[in-house]
């Protein structure tokens, strides 16, 4: 093209934009307009948005055709075009079957997202109303395939011409690559004749292929509706086009491959596209730490987004909060919140820049850049490193890679998919230089997970790596070896916890204001009670009983219900009851009068004498002594004779041992059972022993209050919600009623302890992360046609204690809910109308078949006939929908948020109520209305009770805390747990004494892991730990550290390279002790039935082997190197698992075994061993599981876990395993299960 | 979609649904319903009184094993047979040339050739439906066939637990609604006890006895501090049974070694191992043990045939043909075999196509699950395919059909009901018997 030609057509182009001039058709190889983009451009071309002229184009000597000054046009691909009016009927630019046309012109692409359609130049579909919507003449497009852009014909048929799609596209199947420089494009069709097309990138001819629509000889839409240079659509972002054009030209003719050949000249290779060059955001940085901005939502993640496609960073997330580092490190990502503060999740992929101003000496310096995707440091201006995009497959066929090298012997090797960049860089002088740290993590197909993300340097003598630093940083100099590593990284995480907590409670505390408003108007709801307390309502209930006309006693039934009948019970019922020994029973007067096989009657009342129990009692033969232990007391016996003196009243026919109020628990067993219901964890040795020895007369209550406070709070509660709410994520891609994980939002809100409606309210809400986290994640159930309807039956049973499990597919035969009832909740949930699906419901061939009886179930709602958002329960819960709710509707055009209004309301008598009753049962061992899930024939043992405690729960803006505190300090929970309440009838449920409680599952691991000293390790709960995978179907739950964090592993694929020994040994554990990672359904009543695994888990279990081990590096090995004296030891050990010290008995036993020897336990420093490290085995993950090499991995890693960590070397063999036998023994005491 | 088909899928929706309600009816009003079905299958009750389930992960292929039929060429992508075929003993039934020690013994065993589901894209719901027999439901949470039997039929020994999985634990093998009691016990190889119930490594007996002594102290203790609390009393009851099987008498089941070596090297590699193993199981008194086929280090992909993984097929099939050869003249020598039921199952079949790998992908329309042993009548091999064993050409067994064969065989009333609270759940979805294995 010479510089003539350019000119000439230029001109003619001037002139043809404002009037037709009819072109020769035979082939004149000329285009009838051509848009050259030049200094002088005149053309009528109309600029829109961000389009940036007299830009240098394809020039000489790479381009010898062109001018050496040409020009081209950037266009900013925001929407940004040029465009050129339709003269009208007749228009050159109108083409109808027969004609032909070629498409050409020069492109300088800069970026294209991925799959994305990218306009060149094209007729129709500006989004002009005045035209039909899918009114495509003709166009030429960039698509991208593979990281390649391709080019790309199309056009649309006239609607009514056939019932297939109006679209007809082709397209290249070779491409050219993004920011290559120039190249020039053209394609050429002849309509009507869909074998005509043809296509070029510089020189060279395309093959390509009808895509989409096909192939048609249909005639094109044709119009009035404009011709667009750089996007279309209304000027859709993401049909715009990023980059330079030039000499864009309109042929009314098919060229041949000569003729394109001809136009197309290069001397040499092609440059490389001059892009603008890139620059770095400014940081406010502090000086001596280094700072972190975080933008998302990138159009791709192997390329860096050029200036004009930057997004901001997310500020508003952050208000004026930061998060800095004294070190390059970034362990994860800081969490994103939604507007209200709930867990949501990156936007990937993310970029991150951590940056800060650093101190370099003069000289060479060795740089080492760890992250997980495309990245490059940059030193003040230049950039000094760069490491590749984040990629992989993960299909399972992957090999099993080699271990990484270490940077440096003894230093950490680079985590498993991360990748690990090593450069150079020198200064002339020393001085301070900006360094950033620019990265872009996650992808559309890959988690924004960050790795173990890190810059390091070489130190002078380059013997060592050191974490790079902030200038000015006063921290210490860090390593990069595994233990300055681990203890950094340590400290980041828990930075970055305190920075979310921060940054969440900003964002959350925006809607303070209305909750307040919201409790305030519940407190006049409810109106305050006061001067009442759970002891005065079980005193209450209890006086009913003893008082009971035909029940009372002349002189003290008090004395026999509290003093006579825990005797009986302790020393004579362990036989004499239903067991009837020797024929007889003492629960009842009447049959302690009949007696037993002697035929004498044990009791006679007014006369001791004659009554064959004080004779037995008082016996001297050992042989005929009652009772055989012969524990009871001198004083016991005189209250048994006295009682039976003064007429032997025996007040009631209720089970005594309902009645019994047992006397006030210890200090040490109070504080354990304290300790295990706020914590999930016993109390410390050293809180123990401080709190034995305060006199403080309000140690109790400061101690309820310090455990209330305390952050673990959230780790022993979520527990509780994610059984009740049915929580149920697989690191799996999710099968059958799976969730989201919103363990985490769970674990946020009880951190931040929101008032229980609120949180409620967030989860019914489904707001934030579906399936990273948030309450949306509530809102899923994996492989089922009606999932609204299966988390709408998770919270009628939970929150409301409606049991709609049966309406799922029918109306419940015994209970009074409808099938209609689920799925108006559903509808509620959903927005909008929902059908039930076919497999929800009883097909009618079933009652036919029954041949006249009528059955037991009813259809009374029709698969597919929808059914309207509506609330079904105003009768059950006494608030129908209306003002009452509507006043609080944010949105009342939302059926999801008034439902959410409706369950939360202080009108709802059921939402506190049942909320209370699930806290009391949790703590007393039953609850005020068994079954917590389903109240429809359940009647409250204490109504006064409950609506009292409600009311104060309420009163409190529903807070947990509150109610906790009032059952903490009450006696009741500070009672010997001999009551009798979970089995007992509603009438006999006093609550005089609470229900003996075996630890939850959770409390077992974490208690074990806790009074041992040691943190839970385990893999991490993932088969993608690289991030190679889509939220969609795989995620990553972390490294657990307590026991809550922990999944099912279950993969159903049985191959062993997918086990996670280590996670396993801890499910092992929890699993026996009927916790289950896979709920489906809501578990509100975990089996409590002892089994055979349970003892044997604690007794041979790998998990506990690790427990019980003084092994190296355990706190268990240090406190016995440590102890002055096998007493102290023995102490502490009591201690930490048991919260007591040891008796009498055990003292005498164990004491002698850790006392001969240990003066000597210790070997002489010569002849301590320290074990060889072991050698890291290869990576596993799903990537490469199919490899038998990973299948004999992780079999390996299945004996070392097994195998434990090896004993510390510092104790002598012989004495150190009898103290560990002393520890096993401790841990498998059934006592160390129970709550005291 | 033609408007017939749909109608037929949706029937046979329906009728999932009905069999999985069925009737609400009490105990009692079930009797009285008795139906003729069931009657017939009354009929056909067996005496077995062990299962032991051999579960091969991945996906058998039909075609290259149970269901020979003629050569295909993967390079030519000819559809057919990996393998040549092999008569056995039984006229008219084929095997593939790899189960030749299987060949000899097929009249003490029958390939079910047509058994059938429509589950094929994903490897957990497969091995859902063939361990729980039904599709799966959004509001039960259905019981395994171990712990189906575990439940109805108890340990056979009481000193023994009911229900004991060799291989990693799993949901689907779990107990679902009828809860942990029926749950099993497992263990990963063959050379350690189950998980909880085998001394731990390093622990020596003189060291466990010592332990055990330790242990009676704070027992002692415990009991002494709650005096009398029935819970804790029950809970320490469960150590006595731990220790029992925990203790070495128990754990000789385990101790492969004291079998004749000759033996040992007969079962062959770690599956013929936990054939032995199951074996010893059975002696002692399980009642229904699964063995795990998950020996992935031979081809990587274990019987998932993908692509390459096909190559090496042949060395599962006859660590199978070994392995599961010697264990039934082994029970039989043992007077076992009749009371002994074997079963192998499997997600699915293979289609007779190979992929562009060269392998194979999955296939529901028809794929063999084979019965051995457990006083059945056996014929061989039941059910016809087409010419390439991808559709049912006569005799089609449904999973619910299979379940209850295994059910029948011994002495399970297939039709009766279990209960998820006040649900009643039909112990299989409708299946019968399959008759001609019934004397």
């Amino acid at each position: 093209m010479c510089q003539t030609f350019c000119r000439v057509t230029l001109a003619i182009a001037g002139l043809i934009a404002n009037s037709f001039v009819v072109q020769a058709a035979e082939s004149s190889g000329k285009p009838i307009a051509q848009w050259n983009f030049g200094t002088e451009e005149f053309s009528a071309l109309k600029s829109h948005g961000g389009v940036h002229r007299d830009l240098a184009g394809p020039r000489p000597p790479h381009f010898p055709d062109f001018d050496e000054h040409n020009t081209a046009v950037l266009f900013d691909g925001d929407g940004s075009y040029f465009s050129i009016a339709d003269p009208g009927a007749d228009s050159k630019f109108d083409f109808q079957n027969g004609d032909s046309i070629t498409i050409e012109a020069w492109v300088d692409l800069h970026s294209i997202g991925s799959g994305q359609n990218a306009y060149v130049v094209c007729k129709g579909r500006t989004g002009n109303k005045k035209f039909s919507a899918d009114n495509q003449n003709w166009a030429m497009r960039i698509r991208e395939q593979g990281g390649n852009a391709h080019i790309s014909f199309l056009f649309a048929t006239a609607p009514g011409t056939s019932n297939e799609s109006p679209w007809h596209r082709w397209t290249s199947k070779d491409g050219f690559k993004l920011q290559s420089g120039w190249h020039r494009i053209a394609v050429s069709y002849t309509f009507g004749d869909p074998e005509s097309v043809r296509g070029w990138i510089d020189d060279r001819p395309q093959t390509g292929s009808w895509d989409m629509g096909g192939k048609t000889s249909e005639p094109p839409i044709v119009d009035d509706d404009a011709v667009w240079i750089g996007s279309s659509l209304g000027g859709s972002a993401g049909n715009s086009f990023r980059g330079m054009i030039d000499s864009v030209a309109i042929y009314r003719e098919s060229l041949s491959d000569e003729q394109m050949a001809a136009r197309y000249r290069l001397e040499g290779q092609t440059p490389p596209s001059d892009l603008p060059k890139p620059t770095l955001p400014t940081f406010a940085l502090t000086g001596n730490a280094v700072a972190m901005t975080i933008r998302e939502g990138l159009a791709t993640h192997n390329r860096w987004p050029l200036a004009t496609e930057m997004p901001p960073p997310v500020s508003v997330q952050f208000a004026d909060l930061h998060w800095t580092s004294p070190y390059f490190f970034l362990p994860r990502m800081p969490h994103r919140f939604d507007d209200w503060g709930v867990r949501d999740s990156w936007k990937p992929p993310a970029l991150v820049h951590l940056a800060a101003d650093v101190e370099f000496p003069a000289g060479t310096l060795r740089l080492l850049v760890r992250n997980r995707g495309l990245g490059r440091l940059w030193i003040d201006d230049a950039v000094v490193l760069e490491t590749p995009p984040h990629q992989g497959s993960t299909d399972g066929h992957n090999p099993v890679d080699p271990l990484p090298e270490q940077p440096l012997p003894g230093h950490r090797v680079v985590a498993y998919g991360d990748t690990e960049t090593i450069g150079e860089v020198s200064f002339k002088t020393g001085g301070t230089h900006r360094v950033v740290l620019e990265t872009i993590i996650g992808g559309d197909k890959f988690r924004v997970e960050s790795g173990e993300t890190l810059v390091a340097f070489w130190t002078d003598n380059d013997d060592s790596i050191e974490l790079l630093q902030a200038a000015g940083s006063t921290m210490l100099k860090r390593r990069l070896v595994d233990s300055d590593i681990d203890s950094v990284s340590r400290e980041a995480k828990r930075s970055l916890t305190l920075f979310d907590d921060a940054v969440r409670r900003q964002i959350a505390s925006k809607h303070d204001d209305y909750w307040n408003e919201r409790h305030e108007y519940a407190r006049d709801v409810v109106q305050p009670q006061s001067g009442s307390s759970i002891d005065k309502f079980v005193a209450d209930r209890l006086a009913t009983v003893v008082n009971q006309p035909e029940a009372k006693a002349a002189s003290d039934d008090d004395g026999f219900q509290r003093e006579v009948l825990p005797i009986l019970r302790e020393h004579c019922w362990r036989c004499h009851d239903e067991d009837a020994e020797g024929g007889l029973q003492l629960t009842s007067l009447e049959l302690a009068s009949i007696g037993g096989d002697s035929g004498e009657p044990a009791i006679v009342p007014n006369s001791p004498e004659t009554s064959h129990l004080v004779e037995r009692i008082f016996a001297t033969d050992t042989d005929e002594r009652m009772p055989p232990s012969g524990k009871m007391t001198a004083e016991q016996a005189k209250r048994l004779v006295d009682w039976i003196k003064a007429g032997a009243e025996w007040t009631n026919r209720i089970d005594p041992e309902r009645l019994v109020v047992a006397p006030i628990i210890d200090d040490t067993a109070f504080l354990r059972r304290l300790s295990l219901d706020t914590v999930g964890v016993p109390p410390s040795e050293r809180e123990l022993r401080e709190f034995l020895a305060s006199d403080n007369v309000n140690k109790r209550s400061e101690a309820i209050d310090r455990l209330l406070s305390d952050e673990r709070y959230a780790d022993h509660w979520v527990s509780f919600w994610q059984d009740a709410l049915a929580e149920n994520p697989n690191v799996l891609k999710p099968s059958l009623n799976n969730t989201g994980p919103f363990r985490w939002y769970l674990h946020d809100a009880l951190r931040d302890n929101w008032a229980v409606d609120r949180m409620v309210t967030e989860l019914l809400m489904f707001r934030g992360s579906e399936r990273l986290g948030g309450a949306a994640g509530f809102a899923m159930a994996a492989d089922n046609d009606a999932p609204l309807a299966s988390r709408s039956l998770v919270a009628a049973s939970s929150l409301l204690g409606i049991n709609l499990q049966c309406a799922r597919c029918h109306d419940s035969p015994y209970h009074s809910t409808k099938q209609e009832d689920l799925f108006s909740l559903a509808a509620m949930l959903s927005r909008g109308n929902v059908t039930v699906p076919p497999t929800s419901t009883v097909s009618p061939g079933f009652f036919e078949s029954k041949g006249g009886r009528e059955s037991l179930i009813k259809v009374t709602l029709l698969p597919g006939e929808p059914v309207q958002p509506q609330w079904p329960f105003a009768d059950t819960t006494g608030i129908a929908d209306g003002e009452l709710v509507e006043r609080w509707l944010r949105d009342s055009a939302d059926s999801r948020e008034r439902l959410a209004c409706l369950v939360t309301s202080p009108h709802n008598q059921r939402f506190a109520a049942v909320i209370v009753n699930h806290f009391w049962k949790r703590l007393i061992g039953a609850g005020i209305v068994e079954p917590a899930a389903d109240w429809e024939a359940a009647t409250p043992s204490d109504a006064k009770l409950l609506e009292w405690l409600s009311a104060q729960f309420i009163e409190n803006g529903y807070d947990a805390k509150h109610l906790l505190r009032l059952v903490f300090n009450s006696d009741l929970y500070q009672r010997e747990a001999v009551g009798r309440n979970r089995d007992a009838p509603p009438d006999e449920r006093f609550f005089a004494s609470p229900d003996r409680r075996r630890l939850t599952a959770e409390q077992v691991v974490d208690s074990l892991y806790y009074a041992s000293g040691r943190e839970i390790e385990v893999e991490q709960l993932t088969f993608d730990p690289e991030a190679r995978r889509p939220a969609s179907t795989m995620i990553s739950l972390g490294y657990p550290s307590r026991a809550w964090e922990f999944s099912t592993l279950s993969n159903e694929r049985d191959r062993p390279s997918l086990a996670l020994p280590r996670a396993q040994a801890v499910t092992d554990v929890l699993e026996a002790f009927g916790w289950t990672g896979s709920r489906q359904s809501p578990i509100i009543d975990r089996e409590q039935a002892p089994g055979v695994l349970q003892s044997g888990m604690l007794a041979n279990g790998v998990m506990s082997s690790w427990i019980t081990r003084a092994s190296i590096d355990s706190e268990l090995a240090d406190l016995a190197v440590n102890a002055a004296s096998a007493g102290e030891l023995l102490d502490s050990v009591y201690l930490r698992f048991l919260s007591r010290y040891p008796t009498t008995a055990e003292k005498n036993v164990f004491l002698k075994e850790i006392d001969s020897g240990f003066a000597d336990r210790l070997l002489p420093s010569e002849q301590i061993v320290w074990p060889e490290p072991q050698m890291p085995l290869g990576h596993v993950s799903w990537s490469n599981h199919l490899k038998p090499e990973a299948n004999v991995i992780q079999v390996q890693n299945q004996e070392r876990a097994r195998a434990g960590d090896p004993p510390d070397p510092r104790l002598r063999p012989t004495w150190r395993e009898a103290y560990e036998d002393v520890v096993w023994a401790v841990v498998n005491s059934p006592e160390f299960v129970f709550v005291p | 979609m033609k408007p017939n088909s749909l109608n037929r899928r949706q029937f046979a929706r329906h009728a999932v649904a009905a069999t999985a309600i069925s009737s609400l009816a009490t105990t009692s009003l079930l009797a009285t319903e008795a139906t003729s079905a069931e009657a017939t299958a009354s009929a056909h009750r067996g005496n077995a009184e062990h299962v032991i389930s051999i579960w091969l992960g991945g996906g058998m292929g039909q075609i290259d094993t149970f269901d020979p039929k003629r050569r295909g060429d993967p390079k030519a992508k000819k559809a057919g047979s990996y393998y040549d075929a092999i008569d056995t003993v039984v006229d008219g039934v084929q095997v593939c040339e790899h189960l030749p020690r299987l060949a000899e013994v097929m009249d003490r065993v029958t390939a079910v050739r047509t058994v059938n589901h429509d589950v094929i894209d994903e490897h957990a719901a497969a091995t859902n439906r063939m361990h729980t027999g039904r599709a799966v439901n959004g509001t039960v949470s259905y019981p395994s066939l171990g712990s189906v039997i575990a439940n109805q039929l108890g340990a056979v020994n009481e000193n023994a637990p009911p229900y004991v999985l060799i291989g990693y634990p799993n949901v689907t093998r779990g107990p679902g609604f009828l809860g942990a009691a029926n749950s099993y016990l497992y263990l990963t190889d063959t050379s350690q006890g189950p998980a909880g119930l085998s001394r731990p490594d390093g622990i020596s007996l003189n060291r466990q006895r010592r332990r055990e002594q330790f242990l009676q102290v704070t027992r002692a203790a415990a009991e002494q501090q709650q005096d009398g609390d029935a819970v804790l009393a029950q809970y320490d009851a469960t150590i006595n049974q731990m220790l029992s099987w925990s203790g070495p008498e128990f754990g000789r089941v385990f101790q492969l070694d004291v079998e004749p070596a000759s033996l040992r090297d007969e079962y062959g590699g770690e599956l013929g191992q936990r054939c032995l193993l199951a074996r010893r199981l059975v002696q002692r008194g399980v009642r229904f043990i699964e063995v795990s086929h998950n020996l992935n280090f031979i081809n990587g992909t274990g019987w998932d045939v993908h692509n390459d993984g096909i190559v090496n097929q042949h060395e599962l099939i006859r660590e199978l043909d070994i392995a599961m050869s010697v264990l039934i003249r082994d029970l039989e020598q043992q007077s076992l075999l009749d009371k002994t039921l074997i079963v192998v199952t499997t997600e699915f079949g293979r289609p007779p196509q190979f992929d562009g790998g060269g392998g194979r992908g999955h296939q529901g329309s028809a794929f063999s699950c084979v019965l051995a042993g457990g006083g059945l009548r056996h014929v061989g091999a039941y059910g016809e395919t087409d010419e390439l064993s991808q559709k049912v050409v006569a005799d089609a067994v449904s999973v619910p059909d299979f379940f209850a064969t295994i059910h029948a065989s011994l002495g399970i009333d297939p039709n009766k009901y279990l209960y998820d609270g006040d649900r009643p759940v039909p112990i299989t979805d409708g299946g019968q018997p399959i008759s001609k294995l019934f004397a």
